[in-house]
């Protein structure tokens, strides 16, 4: 299978701390790929390595099938950084213009791509043209669009987006969403990142998950709930909890872990324990049952379990 | 090739298109134009005024010393002495006059007031006192007639007919001052020294400007965040030489139409000021040829580069415009270090500091071009501060280029001297 990318046992220290341990992943083109981990995992520093920003102090990138420092490759790949920012007092037309000029598009072609753009984003037509405003005349919302176009104009292959749900609001988050995934039916390859699993979870062909510099897991959305998935039961009482019940829930020989989802529980049962024993004890404990569901756990719950609190707090680093 | 010319119209086209750029390049020219034409305006209207005619005469002389003066103030026996006021009074009676004329002057019916007393008549003194004292030349004529109003008088008591005094006394005077020095006649040298200080001005403000600029557009790509995308497009180093192209190029247009500006003013400046009335001697420009200009130039561009890098390493060092006011101290210092000592060379243009200024890198493109257009420089001179600012350039820019490929991406504390070390190294 032809790769997007491959990363094989890369490692970033700087002077204070480590910003990549050893990660080693693999992308199949066409993917729309989560990057998960908390901030500091690591992740900014993969993609600035991908991007070749910062050199890797061991291992190998190899992208689109070449070695990520190739002249010329850096022309086949978009980027969008997490922190967001343009030319303020430049013309829109005209940074669009220069961004497209930095991956080797012409300033005509460029033109017309750059309408296309402006035209499916709303920055153009009805009587106004955004393109000829002043970056900072535009709202931020427009700016993340405009930015978001400068990452695409000239058609990348691979398309690496840090963060892209930051800082935007529900309308530009889900035309946001409606591009990667069209991006990803045309063939083209989306990596992004985000410490948000409902996101991944929703978008994802596949995913892995890092922290501390290392990954802790990875594979298909499907594959890695699967993998994770006899041992969880949702949990919903038909009124309040009695302490009987709440015994139950903190017995360890059955319960590993819960995460009170509010309107439900979300329990992962202990090794040894399954789930016909957990419902036994909750009736015999006088339990009045609204919900008893095996499920799949959620992006977010498997996260929690792998990651837990130590990985977010060892990776707080700033380094992102 | 195609992505550094992208970087370098961005940065030229950017600026040039500013508000800021058109006004700084019409400032030159008004400020050349200010400094060819008020000369002449101010000295053509520093004639004397009719101020000079509006004072009061206390005469205390027992002679008729004030009317004459009034006479004589006034162009003579035929003139219209009806501004000046004339008040015979006796030594008792002075200091009573006196305050009443300082009220007429501090109500503004008149413009002073003149004290002739027995020194006056003795050669020694006369007072005036009013609100015009710094008129220079109407404090001059006022003078001139009492002193020939006092010596008609003088004359007179030795037997000479009024007429006669009066001829004998009219002595007008109009003294025309060069100066000479070593090198010849002072006019065209004052000339030289005023184009070589202009020369080296000219430098050293268009370099502080534009290095200046440079910073601020690393910073801007650094709070903003766009260097993240660029460098993601292109190196970090190509980044820093598109920057520094494209200001330098600014930089350089701005000088070619101030030059121009200045040009085109002293060509026009005889004409304009002789359709003005006012007649004024010539302002030669010291004859320039092409190759001294090359040379000014090739200083101006080194000069740049070796500053504008610096101050983009500067720029790549901190977060904001508040922190660079301090990092860029060691910069700036710099630049001003080549600039003060600028009349210690003018006056020696040959001398140990000239030469040792001459040659060093950072203060070469200042100092080689002062001394370029004072005096003549031995060629071999020439060739090694060139090749020295050459150097120190190229030095300074690979050094910046390092600090500026981490510094672009870092956030937060200000690295120390051992942290810029470990990142050029790195």
């Amino acid at each position: 299978m032809s790769l997007a990318l491959s990363i094989d046992h890369i490692a970033k220290r700087y002077d204070q701390h480590v910003a990549v341990r050893d990660l080693s992943l693999a992308v199949p083109r066409g993917a729309l790929y989560g990057l998960l981990g908390p901030n500091g995992a690591g992740k900014t520093s993969t993609i600035r390595m991908i991007l070749n920003i910062i050199r890797p102090d061991q291992g190998t990138i190899r992208v689109l099938d070449t070695p990520f420092d190739t002249p010329g490759l850096v022309n086949r790949i978009g980027y969008l950084p997490e922190e967001r920012g343009l030319y303020k007092k430049m013309q829109v037309r005209r940074v669009l213009r220069f961004l497209a000029e930095l991956k080797g598009i012409g300033a005509k072609e460029a033109d017309r791509r750059i309408d296309g753009w402006l035209e499916r984003f709303a920055l153009r037509g009805g009587g106004r043209d955004w393109g000829t405003a002043k970056v900072d005349e535009l709202s931020r919302g427009m700016q993340q669009k405009v930015q978001f176009i400068g990452a695409l104009l000239h058609e990348p292959e691979l398309v690496i987006l840090d963060e892209p749900f930051s800082g935007l609001d529900p309308i530009n988050a889900q035309a946001m969403k409606d591009t990667m995934v069209d991006l990803r039916t045309k063939g083209r390859t989306v990596i992004f990142s985000t410490h948000i699993m409902d996101n991944a979870e929703r978008l994802c062909d596949a995913v892995c998950i890092i922290a501390r510099g290392e990954k802790v897991l990875d594979g298909t959305v499907s594959a890695v709930r699967a993998e994770h998935g006899s041992r969880t039961v949702a949990l919903a009482f038909d009124g309040g909890r009695t302490t009987a019940v709440d015994a139950v829930l903190s017995d360890r020989r059955l319960i590993a872990a819960m995460d009170d989802q509010n309107r439900f529980l979300e329990v992962e049962l202990a090794g040894g324990a399954d789930p016909q024993q957990l419902l036994v004890a909750l009736v015999q404990a006088g339990a009045s049952l609204e919900r008893f569901e095996r499920v799949r756990p959620s992006l977010h719950r498997i996260f929690l379990e792998k990651v837990g609190a130590t990985g977010v707090e060892a990776g707080m680093s700033g380094q992102g | 090739m195609d992505k550094l010319i992208a970087i370098v119209r961005r940065e030229y086209l950017e600026r040039v298109r500013t508000r800021w750029f058109l006004i700084a390049t019409l400032f030159g020219p008004v400020l050349f134009g200010a400094l060819m034409f008020l000369p002449s305006i101010i000295a053509s209207k520093q004639t004397p005024t009719d101020d000079v005619r509006r004072v009061v005469i206390l005469d205390a002389t027992g002679t008729d010393l004030g009317r004459r003066v009034a006479r004589g103030l006034n162009g003579g026996v035929f003139g219209d002495s009806s501004l000046t006021r004339v008040e015979s009074v006796t030594a008792a009676e002075l200091a009573a006059a006196e305050s009443l004329a300082t009220r007429a002057v501090q109500d503004e019916r008149a413009k002073g007031y003149l004290v002739l007393d027995a020194s006056t008549i003795a050669g020694l003194s006369a007072r005036y006192a009013g609100s015009n004292t710094t008129a220079m030349m109407d404090m001059g004529r006022l003078e001139r007639t009492v002193r020939r109003q006092v010596l008609g008088l003088r004359l007179e008591r030795e037997g000479l007919a009024q007429e006669r005094a009066e001829a004998v006394t009219d002595v007008t005077l109009d003294m025309k001052t060069e100066r000479l020095t070593k090198r010849g006649r002072g006019g065209s040298a004052a000339v030289s020294l005023f184009f070589a200080l202009g020369v080296a001005m000219l430098l050293y403000m268009s370099i502080m400007l534009y290095g200046i600029n440079v910073m601020r557009g690393v910073i801007e790509e650094k709070s903003t965040r766009v260097a993240e995308i660029v460098v993601a497009s292109v190196s970090p180093s190509r980044l820093l030489a598109g920057k520094v192209l494209g200001v330098g190029g600014v930089g350089l247009t701005q000088v070619a139409l101030w030059v121009a500006g200045a040009l085109t003013l002293n060509r026009v400046r005889g004409p304009l000021l002789s359709a003005m009335g006012i007649t004024s001697t010539p302002f030669e420009l010291p004859a320039l040829s092409w190759g001294t200009g090359a040379l000014l130039i090739a200083f101006f561009v080194l000069g740049f580069t070796f500053y504008a890098a610096a101050f983009a390493a500067v720029g790549a060092m901190v977060d904001n415009e508040q922190e660079a006011q301090q990092a860029q101290m060691p910069v700036v210092l710099l630049l001003i270090a080549s600039i003060v000592f600028v009349q210690n060379i003018l006056l020696a243009p040959d001398g140990t500091l000239a030469r040792v200024m001459g040659l060093l890198p950072f203060s070469a493109p200042i100092v080689m071009p002062l001394r370029l257009a004072s005096a003549p420089v031995p060629t071999a001179q020439v060739v090694m501060a060139l090749a020295s600012v050459g150097l120190g350039a190229a030095v300074m820019t690979w050094l910046a280029a390092r600090i500026y490929r981490v510094g672009i991406l870092m956030y937060g504390k200000r690295p120390s001297l051992g942290e810029l070390v470990r990142w050029v190294r790195q």
